[in-house]
This record gives structure tokens, C-alpha cells and sequence, in this order.
């Protein structure tokens, strides 16, 4: 095996790790191109100081790279060699236009779909009690008041849906409500889009404050009818 | 020996095409209204001139007012479709939107957030965490036939400025509004305008009012009662920049002399 070929394969066998393995473990999310650019320098980095830590593996690593670059005695290589020294200066100028380029793009929104409650509302528990009475007319609150929105399958897809950004919530989604107190929802509901913290993005939520128009045995008794209408449960404290 | 210097080239060939795709990508085209810079003169009075066919249309969806009472559950217009023009001192917006029928009381109007504070789309209702901004509506009404230049500060707060920058001028035809809003791009009063400056992103959302009456002869959409959109971004482009370019072609030659410069030594090193 020739010194560049295992610095090659590393290289190779690490960006697909990073591009296709690592999203794939439970838990962890797609990596952005700008840490695998980076891990991949690291690694390359590395294999440059073990390779020039004794003279002759340093020769058997830069020897082919030498060659390859003078382009003696290299024979049906020389096309690969114009084809990389047309190139590397072809991909310094893409990359120099990206990053100078003024940008068309609108700003970069980071919003966080659940940022965290005001502390009176953490640990609060639902007053009403689970009966099917009061989930039956927390539903019919919900078909009322949250329904044109959030749909009346608990989807996010209600009629009145489709104008708004961010969407309403999706309560048969497990990342909203299923992940979530009962506390938690008194609150979104009670103080609606405006009662978010800054990195929620106050000022784009269309939830109305409900405060002003429900009382809170209502909105507790929705909470009911919402969990049990979208086949959720509660977060609670194990 | 040849054979493995093949596969050696296949493999670094592959792996230069792994990085270039790994590297940050090309920006996302967005949701946003661009007003296209134009020497032309732009039609302010004229929804339907040739000139706003050079300018890209951008649409957006619209939902009925819920956020506040008194809130609606259905309006007619769905969505609106905006073009935009702008030549360095003056912008025109162009509202284009489906609505059956011709009526005095049909209305749109354009709110953009004020100055740096964020905004609540609706009105700039007061936010619990946040404090808030001002919003600045440009309001035109079929019957009215111009344009009004007006400030809101929550619901309930909504009136006229008593300085009025705003045209706006409305055609019907073929089931279609076609509504044209103008102003100078900056104004001497940024605590009430919106100021647009070239290049900048700003924040704009629409609303619409079908003017229709039900059976009783009261007007369906009225007020608050109307179809709304969210926040979406706004920009007056730029003259051309091309320095983008520039700056890429110098980075190429730089790169071509160190290839250049690398060789000539190594070759040198090689002979010695």
C-alpha cells in the first residue's frame, strides 16, 4: 500500500462516519457542512504530523506528492495532475466569492419553539379532574375556540392554518405536546403568542391570549380534551 | 505500480468532490418581496404597466384575523401576489389578489415594522417579555381611491399621520385587484415610517378586506375582521455589486502563482 492511501481511506471513511452514520445514532441530528469541514481538517492535520515525524516516513508521504505536482514520471497520471492544478485554483475562487458575496439571502431566524415558562407556571396541576365529563367538554372548547387553527383532527391543519408562520402546532406530532406539562400549555394558552419570551419570537405567533376572553377551568378543561383528542399524554415528573 | 497511482487519483478525485459538497452551501432563496432597482420611471399611478413584469413576484398566503377579537373565521382573498419596484429615492408595491366581486368597501393594506424595535404583526400588540415597536400600515380603500399613511401601537391605537407620504391606486378587472402603493424610501419621520434603505431586509405583512355585504347589508370583513398575513422580509435591491467577482478572480490568480511558484521549486529541489 502506498504512504497516500491510508490517508486517503481515513479521510474518506471519516466524512462518511460524519455524513451518514452520526445523523443516524438516537439522539444526535445531521452535522452542519461547516463541522465536518472542520473535523475533516483536523483529522488531515493529524495525518500530516504523524507522517512527518521521522524522516523516512515523511519522505514516502511527500514523495508521491512531490511527483504528482512536478508531474515526473508520472505517466497516465499527467491528466489527473492538470485536471487538480486547474481545479484547486477554480475551487479557492468559489469559495472566495461565497464568502465575500453579498449575501441575497433574508437573516438567519433561530427560533425556539418552546422556550421556558415563567416560573409560576412550572408544576402547576390540572384542577379538573380527568373525567369523561369534563374531557367531553374540553373538547368542545377545542372545536370552538382552537380548532379553526390547530385542526380539528389536533393536526395544525385547521382552515384557518395556512396564512400563519410558524404553522400552529401539531398536537398528534410527539414533539409538541407530548413533551410537555400540563403547566406548560395553561400557560401557552393563557397568554397566547405575546406571552413569549424573546427567543420564541413574540412578535410572529398569531395564538391569541386567552386569558382575556376564557377562565382558567375552560382552559384546563381544553388541556383535557387536546391530550386526550390527539392519543397524547402529559410530560410529567418521573 | 501504474494501477495503484490509478486508484490512488480515483480516490483523491472522490474525495475533493466529498468536500466541495460538504462545504457551505449556496444561500436559500427565502420568502421575501424584492423591490428591483430601475432607471425607468416606475408607474406609480399604473397597476398595469409593462415595467412590473421585470420585477419577480412573490406570494403569500393569507389567513383570517384570529389573534384579537372581534376575529373571523373565513375571508375570501387566500393569498396575495407582490411585486415590487424601487429606483434609489422612491418604492412602489404592487398588491395582486383574487376577489370575485367589485365593491366600494374592498381595502388592502401593507404594515412594515418601525425603526429597530420587533413588532407584533398584529397591529403591534403589546408583548409580556418583549418590549415592542410601532407598525406603519399603508391603508387604501376602493371608495377612498388613495392611499393613507397610518401608525398603530396595539389594538385600538390605529390612526392617521398627520403627515401623509403614501399614493396608492387600485384597477379592477377579471375577478382580479390590482393595488399600487408608493413612497419616498426614506422620510424625515423615522419614529413613525418605516425607512427603506438599499440592500436592507425589513419586515412587511399584508392584509386584504373583501368589501362584500351579507344578506342583512352589513359588511362581512370590517375592521379586524379580515384576512391577514405574518411577518415576511422586504427589500429594496442594490445597484448591482460585483465585487464578489473581483475578489474571486483575485483569489484564483493568487492561488495559480503559488501552484506555479510550489513547482518551479520543487522541480528545483528535485535537479539539485
Amino acid at each position: 500500500m502506498g504512504a497516500l492511501t491510508k490517508p486517503i481511506i481515513l479521510l474518506v471513511v471519516i466524512y462518511l462516519l460524519l455524513k451518514f452514520v452520526v445523523p443516524n445514532v438516537p439522539g444526535s441530528a445531521p452535522l452542519p457542512s461547516s463541522l465536518i469541514f472542520l473535523y475533516l481538517m483536523l483529522t488531515m492535520a493529524g495525518i500530516v504530523i504523524y507522517y512527518t515525524m521521522s524522516g523516512e516516513s515523511k519522505d514516502a508521504f511527500w514523495g508521491p506528492i512531490q511527483r504528482f505536482l512536478t508531474g515526473e514520471n508520472i505517466g497516465a497520471l499527467q491528466t489527473a495532475r492538470y485536471g487538480v492544478l486547474i481545479l484547486f485554483p477554480l475551487l479557492v475562487g468559489w469559495q472566495t466569492y461565497g464568502s465575500t458575496a453579498v449575501s441575497d439571502a433574508p437573516p438567519a431566524e433561530n427560533r425556539t419553539i418552546h422556550p421556558a415558562p415563567p416560573g409560576e407556571y412550572t408544576g402547576l396541576s390540572n384542577p379538573v379532574s380527568k373525567t369523561p365529563e369534563n374531557i367531553m367538554q374540553g373538547k368542545g372548547f377545542y372545536a370552538a375556540f382552537c380548532s379553526p387553527c390547530h385542526g380539528g383532527n389536533f393536526d395544525g391543519k385547521g382552515p384557518a392554518a395556512r396564512g400563519f408562520n410558524p404553522p400552529p402546532a401539531n398536537f398528534s406530532d410527539p414533539t409538541t405536546i407530548a413533551m410537555l406539562q400540563e403547566s406548560y400549555l395553561f400557560w401557552r394558552i393563557k397568554k397566547g403568542g405575546v406571552g413569549l419570551p424573546i427567543e420564541g419570537m413574540p412578535w410572529k405567533s398569531a395564538m391569541p391570549r386567552w386569558e382575556v376572553e376564557l377562565p382558567d377551568e375552560w382552559i384546563w378543561k381544553i388541556i383535557l380534551g387536546e391530550y386526550d383528542g390527539a392519543h397524547q399524554s402529559p410530560r410529567t415528573w418521573e | 505500480m501504474r494501477q495503484r497511482r490509478a486508484i490512488r487519483a480515483v480516490a483523491g478525485a472522490t474525495f475533493v468532490v466529498l468536500l466541495a459538497a460538504s462545504l457551505p452551501g449556496w444561500a436559500q432563496e427565502s420568502v421575501a418581496v424584492r423591490a428591483m432597482m430601475t432607471k425607468e420611471p416606475i408607474p406609480l399611478d399604473d397597476p398595469n404597466a409593462a415595467a412590473w413584469t421585470s420585477a419577480p413576484q412573490a406570494q403569500f398566503p393569507l389567513s383570517p384575523q384570529v389573534h384579537w377579537q372581534n376575529r373571523i373565521q373565513e375571508v375570501t382573498v387566500k393569498d396575495v401576489k407582490v411585486r415590487a419596484l424601487n429606483d434609489g429615492q422612491r418604492v412602489a408595491v404592487l398588491l395582486e389578489y383574487t376577489d370575485p366581486t367589485e365593491d366600494p368597501a374592498d381595502a388592502a393594506a401593507l404594515e412594515f415594522m418601525v425603526g429597530d424595535k420587533k413588532a407584533h404583526f398584529a397591529h403591534g400588540q403589546p408583548m409580556a417579555q418583549v418590549q415592542g415597536g410601532p407598525v406603519n400600515i399603508w391603508f387604501w380603500r376602493n371608495k377612498d381611491g388613495k392611499g393613507v399613511d397610518m401608525s398603530a401601537m396595539g389594538f385600538g391605537t390605529l390612526k392617521a399621520q398627520t403627515h401623509q407620504d403614501v399614493t396608492a391606486k387600485g384597477a379592477y378587472a377579471n375577478g382580479t385587484w390590482k393595488v399600487v402603493f408608493s413612497r419616498a424610501m426614506a422620510t424625515e419621520h423615522p419614529d413613525e415610517d418605516m425607512q427603506l434603505k438599499p440592500g436592507e431586509f425589513i419586515n412587511i405583512a399584508f392584509a386584504v378586506w373583501d368589501g362584500r355585504k351579507d344578506g342583512a347589508g352589513d359588511l362581512v370583513e370590517k375592521g379586524s375582521q379580515k384576512a391577514v398575513s405574518s411577518w415576511w422580509y422586504f427589500r429594496a435591491e442594490a445597484p448591482p455589486d460585483y465585487s464578489g467577482y473581483i475578489y474571486a478572480a483575485l483569489a484564483t490568480g493568487v492561488a495559480l502563482a503559488f501552484q506555479f511558484v510550489l513547482i518551479r521549486k520543487l522541480r528545483k529541489g528535485h535537479s539539485a
